[in-house]
């Protein structure tokens, strides 16, 4: 059901005419988010500031029976915030203070709309900081990174944003405002705080996070080594992990990546390379040389052809940026693409990116790959052009046969992205039936309605049939 | 279903009479003082999903366990019918030590899986008491932890997926067997700590650690409860990184100190080790510690086995065990709290706090003439557990009598959220077939 002028003047009359936007003009910044090729335009999106103002837009939703969607900064990149069927966009911006801040006990409470990186740079000065950084942490919030379960290159050593949430207020989908966790670790009873982080926005609003923070390290050793091969690269990720370190962060990008971020920044990296490997370590300094040379080594049994180590900070966030600007570099790579996120375990990593090669070639389609190695966590990043609709059909088989490669190695198909709308087709290559009515049955406890963020996570009949099952 | 020789004959034609625990042994596994009619310890996947239809088609109720180390835990069963041991589902399914993951199944013991990891220089980062009794799947339908969760985390942070069989005998599959993965719902924290009531959990999934190189302990005793605490949030402050950090008052596992006391873990590259003693030293000098200790070998390894098992350590015959979760800097009031009550009562109270998780153990023992005080002691654990809800925390009884159990509630109220807690129940478990009636709330 679509959104009607009695429930927009409802709305404003909650958070005010001028947080409220209808004109199709502006709806359109909100008809899609990272994932650029799924669009959808919602029917208004209002911006409240409050948890109970919230929690009156739901029960505002609920009473005209019109789906809600909540939204963070946009950055996500499976279209979990698209208003399928149109709706509302409860829009978290606004709600970007960080509350309280306790460094004696090495916590902080923020609300969701509060920029990843805002929190790391209010507790730097005195020697802390949040550990999950997704690549967008300049852009991206933590209320998103809740509702993905987001990653990012340091999760090798520290987790994921389930592993720094101790506590949520959430607004659920009826309205009613309910606290899960708190200030200390563990509560009695389910863990609902853990079920919340990673329903991608289906079960309900994060309205405040108690996250963790945690001591700067002593000290960072950052390596950059160029490799002639993806298969030399792998083979050093598996040698550095089974050799007993790990390292903080192992980040792989591959010739194409190397060519487009070399053109697009000019960092001094050999665009004849095949590979090039970002390990870093973190803790305490002493021991850390150690640990180096013993990576260099690996390196150089490995046909390393060049090792750089940062120098400094400076040169340490210049490599980091290289990495983690890589994204921004594909628009010189093609007009359109779309970033996998498949997960396999460690050892499958040569085999798998070589099949990832060959399905490029298959479809002759290009592929480039820049990745947490470490995880196995890869991003293959489909390249491509929207205009043509022959590609599209190619890259829609390159996706699926992609995402069966990682499944069949053992892996999953999304490690840190989240399903979506992206990736909903391809839930049977790893869920069963079975599997997926347990999901679906903890959904109609938190969304009976079905009116909080629908359309996403869950195959349809389509999908089945798609993939052939 | 009145007559146990029916009951027995039934369930031996699913699981064999090896797969039936003899009658004289049932004592082993009676919970609050109910013995259970019988224990059924089925040999595959397939033999549990048995058990459970018929138990759900005789009206039985199934308590989950696995080697039943922390059966106890809960309220008071108001019956116990059947107890379903996962112990002899005890193989190592997937390993592949470059993955730095394996795959078990639920019955293995953790000792066992130590071993195992231990040929290629690795290890589940995880330190309960009793290792050699405890099982992975019992540690993880009971979240469990020791003192380097500090560094590591508790079970929670460190399964990636699992097998679980439903009340209806349906085999369904939570997360996967990779580092990171969030297709679809994470449904691994639902089960985890859910004390058996949403499942039986048949496999586990986990990441692994590499064994540390060295491993040190450093014990500090104090004059005072607040100078320990005090050098410990510096130690949580500062750029070392101990695998525990865990103050001990009223006395510390394996040694004479009575004086509050913390024991330090240190694991990892030898120089990194060293750094981290000699950083300590220092950090002691300039504050009023009466004694600094160092272990090493053998003597370390027997140390840190007993701290681990300090909640349930029987040399000191502790009659009540809580767990407190508070924040770091609301420990010491906490400890404080429950030396007052201390002070006045004839019992002994001892506490091994994990100072950077704010988690406190509190253990009451000697109890005049072993005759339990319950209506004392009730007061004093609510009077416990106020102190702890007033600063945002909880406190939890891992174990007591029964007469104090049935007095209070062992895992306190859980608030708004129970509403959620109870759907999920309902749901997840329609038929009420799962350890019914223990865990929060009554569920």
């Amino acid at each position: 059901m679509k959104a009607t002028d009695p429930l927009i003047s409802e709305l404003a009359s909650i958070v005010g005419s001028e947080h409220v936007i209808t004109d199709p003009t502006s709806l359109s910044v909100y008809e899609c988010d990272g994932a650029t090729v799924f669009k959808a335009l919602p029917d208004v999106v209002v911006f409240p500031t409050t948890a109970q103002e919230i929690s009156a837009i739901v029960k505002v939703a609920n009473k005209y029976n019109v789906p809600f969607v909540a939204r963070g900064a946009g950055t996500g990149l499976s279209g979990g915030m698209l208003t399928v069927n149109g709706g509302i966009i409860i829009a978290l911006n606004r709600m970007n203070r960080i509350l309280e801040i306790d460094l004696a006990n090495q916590q902080a409470v923020v609300e969701p709309g509060v920029v990843n990186l805002w929190l790391t740079q209010a507790v730097q000065d005195d020697g802390y900081y949040y550990a999950p950084d997704p690549s967008s942490q300049q852009a991206c919030s933590i209320g998103g990174n809740i509702a993905e379960n987001s990653g990012g290159p340091h999760t090798l050593k520290y987790g994921v944003t389930s592993n720094h949430v101790l506590g949520l207020e959430v607004v659920l989908t009826d309205g009613e405002i309910v606290e899960f966790g708190g200030t200390v670790e563990e509560t009695p009873g389910y863990d609902i705080r853990g079920v919340m982080i990673g329903s991608e926005g289906t079960f309900g609003i994060v309205t405040k996070a108690v996250v963790r923070l945690l001591r700067k390290p002593e000290g960072y050793q950052t390596l950059l080594g160029v490799f002639e091969t993806i298969d030399d690269a792998s083979n050093v990720v598996t040698s550095i992990i089974a050799k007993g370190i790990i390292p903080a962060a192992l980040e792989m990008m591959d010739h194409f990546v190397i060519k487009a971020v070399e053109e697009a920044f000019h960092w001094g990296f050999p665009l004849d390379a095949g590979a090039v490997l970002i390990v870093e370590l973190d803790g305490i300094k002493a021991g850390m040389q150690q640990q180096a040379e013993q990576i260099t080594e690996i390196f150089n049994a490995n046909n390393c052809r060049e090792t750089r180590y940062a120098k400094d900070e400076a040169d340490r966030q210049q490599i980091w940026k290289s990495r983690k600007s890589a994204f921004g570099s594909f628009g010189r790579l093609a007009p359109n693409y779309i970033t996998q996120d498949g997960v396999v375990p460690r050892t499958q990593l040569p085999k798998v990116l070589r099949r990832i090669a060959e399905i490029s070639e298959k479809y002759d389609i290009p592929i480039a790959n820049v990745f947490h190695a470490g995880d196995g966590n890869i991003h293959p990043i489909v390249l491509f052009d929207e205009r043509d609709p022959d590609q599209c059909e190619r890259v829609e088989a390159v996706n699926m046969e992609i995402l069966r490669a990682c499944a069949e190695a053992g892996g999953t198909i999304t490690g840190e992205h989240g399903i979506g709308v992206e990736k909903m087709d391809y839930m049977p290559l790893i869920f069963s039936p079975e599997d997926l009515a347990v999901m679906t049955t903890v959904k109609e406890i938190f969304n009976p309605s079905g009116l909080c963020n629908p359309g996403k996570i869950f195959p349809t009949a389509e999908s089945y049939a798609k993939l052939g099952l | 279903m009145s007559n146990p020789n029916q009951l027995h004959r039934d369930l031996a034609q699913i699981v064999g009479e090896a797969g039936l625990l003899p009658d004289d042994q049932l004592n082993r596994y009676a919970i609050d003082d109910v013995v259970p009619k019988v224990v059924a310890l089925p040999a595959s996947t397939h033999e549990v999903q048995e058990v459970m239809s018929y138990a759900a088609d005789s009206g039985l109720s199934v308590i989950p366990a696995g080697n039943g180390t922390k059966l106890g835990v809960g309220n008071p069963p108001a019956q116990v019918d059947l107890i379903l041991s996962t112990s002899r589902l005890d193989q190592v399914l997937e390993y592949e030590p470059a993955d730095l993951t394996v795959t078990v199944e639920a019955g293995i013991r953790l000792a066992m899986l130590q071993e195992r990891l231990a040929e290629h220089g690795q290890y589940l980062s995880l330190d309960p008491p009793y290792a050699n009794r405890c099982t992975i799947g019992g540690m993880t339908a009971t979240n469990a932890s020791g003192p380097s969760r500090l560094r590591y985390g508790s079970t929670r942070d460190l399964v990636l997926g699992m097998r679980v069989i439903q009340s209806s005998g349906t085999v369904v599959k939570s997360g996967g067997k990779v580092v990171k993965n969030v297709a679809g719902y994470d449904l691994n924290k639902l089960y985890l700590g859910s004390f058996g009531t949403l499942g039986i959990i048949t496999e586990v999934s986990l990441k692994l650690q590499p064994l540390p190189e060295v491993e040190r302990t450093v014990l500090l005793a104090f004059t005072e409860i607040a100078e320990a605490i005090h050098v410990a949030s510096e130690i949580a402050g500062s750029q070392l990184l101990p695998i525990f950090l865990n103050l001990f008052v009223n006395g510390a596992p394996l040694t004479e100190v009575s004086e509050p006391c913390l024991m330090i873990g240190l694991d990892g590259p030898p120089e990194t080790v060293e750094w981290q003693i000699d950083t300590l030293n220092t950090m002691v000098q300039q504050n009023a510690s009466i004694g600094v200790q160092l272990y090493d070998g053998q003597q370390q390894q027997e140390l840190r086995k007993a701290m681990r098992a300090f909640p349930e350590d029987q040399s000191t015959s502790p009659i009540v065990v809580c767990r407190a979760n508070l924040r770091m800097t609301d420990v010491e009031s906490f400890i404080n709290t429950a030396l007052a009550v201390d002070k006045s009562a004839t019992w002994r109270m001892r506490a091994m706090g994990l100072i950077g998780n704010g988690v406190v153990y509190i253990t009451f023992s000697h109890f005049p003439d072993d005759d339990l005080p319950v209506q004392h002691v009730t007061d004093t654990i609510t009077s416990l557990r106020e102190a702890a809800i007033n600063v945002g925390g909880n406190l939890i009884i891992e174990s007591g009598p029964t007469p104090l159990k049935r007095e209070i509630d062992v895992w306190g109220s859980v608030g708004p959220s129970f509403q959620l807690m109870k759907a999920i129940k309902t749901k997840l478990d329609p038929i009420g077939l799962l350890n019914a009636g223990r865990f929060v709330g009554g569920i």
